[in-house]
């Protein structure tokens, strides 16, 4: 694909150049809209999500192990399938058939989540940001709620 | 005819519903403009600027649905500023006035305002029917007006616009006592979504036939409102990014497995691939089938899914299916008749070897013997194949061709693609609608100015050496109604050589072509019945006090329509009529 640059103005210096490197816009002011090709705001929104979701398959399919105190078999859980801690939290709940929560609300009844981090600590799931928590974890534990 | 008394001629007319018959009708004589116009119940208005409000209902008091279109197609591809104009207020507020009993309203790419929704939701008592298509300018605000004020509210259909989600509960507004519902599409809110005042309004819906949910209901909920929507015929299904547990997805099929009158399935945005296949049980009997927003699910499910639905007219699909998927969907849906392939690929990221090139196209031309309407966009095609598929489907009525790349020519002959698109408009006799893309010459125009006798609707990009190509259309085309031409070659010689055709044509877009304001500005002069518009996004936009040396200026925008009203009052800085 070639670069094309129109007669008008430097201001090309400026354009997104993902958009410029495949497709030529001919007007500086509207170099930044994508105005090619002839699609619909809905599916270009679709298609940026799907591209996020495809550079995550290029990152490391992001397999965990779960245990759950008490129980010695642990399951594995690709953690790049979720989309925040939510989704995590009730998955896990479903799939060990208990209610489990984030370290902030802790009681006597919950299981709280934890994980093993990059250092080898032990910490309480949900403090750090999402994109954050997927770096540093290495493995997750549902532990008893007393234990906290 | 003129024996009968008013009121047979009336009932004869009440037969004809079709709006090009109407206006037939109307002019074959005094009486029967009189009697035509006093019973018309539904009008259609291209251009909402080719007439006003005041002169609509003067004509039309009878009216009780009205469908109106604001910006040029071009819009949705952002090519026309958001403030251009296309609102619908002063019209809601001329019928209100005028207490036309309005039941039906249908915009395309018009400005809404809450303030619009609030007083039609107010006005007409039998309001019965709202579609807003590609609209914009409201937010669920508006949406909570209309589901509260509007008792007899049977449809809301909400395609593809722009709406502020105030995440209020617009769903709790249908009043307990609102049971008359048949279609309800939602799916363009980005917000949340109310789940039990969803539920408790399809379980009191007993007529609601076409459901369409966004993307914040999740599987679980979409189990329970089709258990207690079995009847549905049109499901737009959520999100969901995870696979389902064994259980939530065992009760879901079981819930699709009762709806046995689906024929029409969209959505599926975000949506894993196991969640598709608890579809299995009914997918034989649907009709038309939109994958078009299911960016995750691969093209190998997708074969799995389409290889069952033997009974599929319409398909909207990305172009992950691939050669390979269009050959299935060749030989497994006999019945088709509209395709859409989209992109998926905007950035050339991807390895191209899963994409659809001209093969698949010629696949489904030789599979499909009802197929009459295509939006194919693809990365290469060759002349060879455009004339095996115009020979293979003669039926052609709409045909868009969309090479992602501009200019782009024969990927096997390196020539330009005018023999092929040739083909395809002097087979297919009742084509009225093309859109053409690739390396094109003036030669291309010349067919189809030549053979197109029936083409209401052209689309040009990166297309044509000289103003001869953009003669050949407007001398050949005797039904042209739209044209719309983007970075091509076309100047003032071509805009000017015959006014009059503007008279018989609904519009004409010209953005990045050879046109200069002296152009423009002639033509306005001579054409007092057209509104030309330029558009320029510039700071400096006061055209008319520039001196004379500007009128050599190439205009960056132009978009000129006939009208009977003069220009319009509402037209932004950014655009000058001249």
């Amino acid at each position: 694909m070639e670069l094309q640059f129109t007669k008008h103005s430097a201001s090309e210096s400026s354009v997104n150049l993902s958009l410029s490197l495949t497709f030529p816009s001919t007007s500086p002011q509207r170099a930044t809209k994508q105005d090619w090709p002839p699609i619909k705001p809905r599916l270009i929104d679709t298609l940026k999500g799907r591209r996020r979701l495809l550079q995550r398959d290029y990152d490391t399919c992001l397999f965990v192990k779960v245990y759950m105190e008490g129980v010695p078999i642990g399951r594995k859980l690709d953690l790049s399938t979720f989309s925040g801690y939510e989704s995590l939290l009730e998955n896990l709940s479903h799939m060990f058939n208990t209610s489990i929560i984030c370290g902030n609300h802790r009681d006597r009844k919950h299981h709280v989540l934890t994980y093993q981090d990059t250092d080898g600590d032990w910490m309480m799931v949900g403090d750090i940001p999402w994109e954050m928590f997927l770096e540093t974890v290495r493995r997750l534990k549902i532990t008893k709620p007393e234990r906290c | 005819m003129n024996y009968f008394p008013d009121e047979v001629i009336e009932h004869i007319f009440d037969f004809i519903s079709s709006h090009k018959d109407r206006n037939s009708i109307s002019l074959v004589s005094k009486s029967w403009h009189k009697i035509e116009r006093c019973s018309r119940k539904r009008v259609f208005i291209g251009n909402c600027y080719a007439i006003n409000p005041e002169r609509l209902i003067q004509r039309f008091p009878s009216l009780r649905s009205l469908t109106l279109k604001g910006k040029p197609h071009f819009a949705d591809f952002n090519l026309v500023p958001h403030e251009w104009g296309g609102f619908v207020h002063p019209w809601i507020v001329a019928l209100a006035k005028a207490r036309v009993g309005l039941e039906e309203l249908r915009l395309k790419r018009m400005v809404v305002s809450d303030e619009s929704l609030e007083l039609l939701s107010r006005s007409f008592s039998s309001f019965k029917s709202l579609v807003l298509v590609s609209c914009e300018g409201f937010t669920t605000d508006g949406l909570a007006s209309v589901a509260a004020n509007c008792r007899h509210l049977r449809e809301l259909d909400l395609q593809e616009n722009e709406i502020d989600d105030h995440r209020g509960q617009w769903l709790n507004c249908f009043p307990e006592s609102s049971t008359a519902l048949t279609s309800l599409n939602f799916s363009c809110l980005k917000g949340e979504t109310n789940l039990a005042a969803l539920e408790r309004l399809v379980a009191r819906s007993p007529n609601l036939e076409s459901l369409k949910v966004n993307r914040a209901v999740p599987l679980d909920a979409l189990t329970r409102l089709m258990s207690c929507a079995p009847q549905l015929v049109d499901l737009g299904v959520g999100s969901y990014e995870n696979e389902p547990d064994q259980e939530s997805f065992m009760k879901l099929m079981a819930a699709i497995k009762k709806c046995t009158e689906l024929r029409s399935l969209s959505g599926f945005s975000e949506v894993a691939p196991l969640c598709l296949t608890a579809f299995y049980p009914i997918c034989q009997n649907l009709t038309s089938l939109n994958l078009s927003y299911a960016a995750e699910i691969q093209g190998n499910h997708l074969i799995r899914f389409i290889q069952f639905c033997k009974r599929l007219q319409r398909l909207w699909i990305l172009d992950s299916i691939g050669d390979k998927g269009l050959e299935v969907v060749a030989s497994t849906c006999k019945e088709l008749q509209e395709l859409r392939v989209f992109p998926s690929d905007l950035h050339d990221e991807e390895d191209n070897d899963t994409a659809v090139t001209e093969i698949g196209l010629v696949a489904i031309s030789a599979g499909c013997p009802k197929l009459h309407s295509i939006l194919y966009f693809c990365k290469q095609m060759t002349n060879a194949a455009l004339i095996t598929v115009a020979k293979n489907c003669p039926n052609f009525i709409r045909f868009r061709l969309c090479i992602l790349e501009p200019n782009k020519p024969d990927h096997t002959t390196s020539q330009s693609l005018d023999e092929g698109f040739g083909a395809i408009v002097q087979a297919c006799k009742g084509l009225r609608r093309l859109s053409v893309s690739g390396l094109l010459t003036d030669k291309v125009f010349l067919y189809i100015g030549m053979y197109a006798e029936q083409l209401e609707m052209l689309s040009i990009a990166f297309a044509g050496d000289t103003d001869k190509g953009m003669l050949y259309v407007l001398n050949g085309c005797k039904k042209m109604r739209k044209l719309e031409i983007r970075d091509s070659p076309f100047g003032n010689a071509a805009l000017l050589a015959d006014v009059d055709k503007y008279r018989t044509m609904r519009s004409l877009w010209m953005s990045s072509c050879e046109v200069t304001l002296g152009g423009c500005k002639r033509l306005a002069r001579n054409a007092p019945w057209l509104n030309v518009e330029i558009i320029n996004e510039n700071e400096n936009n006061d055209v008319m006090e520039r001196n004379e040396e500007d009128e050599r200026e190439k205009v960056d925008r132009l978009y000129l329509y006939r009208t009977v009203v003069g220009a319009r009052k509402d037209a932004p800085p950014c655009v000058t009529i001249l």
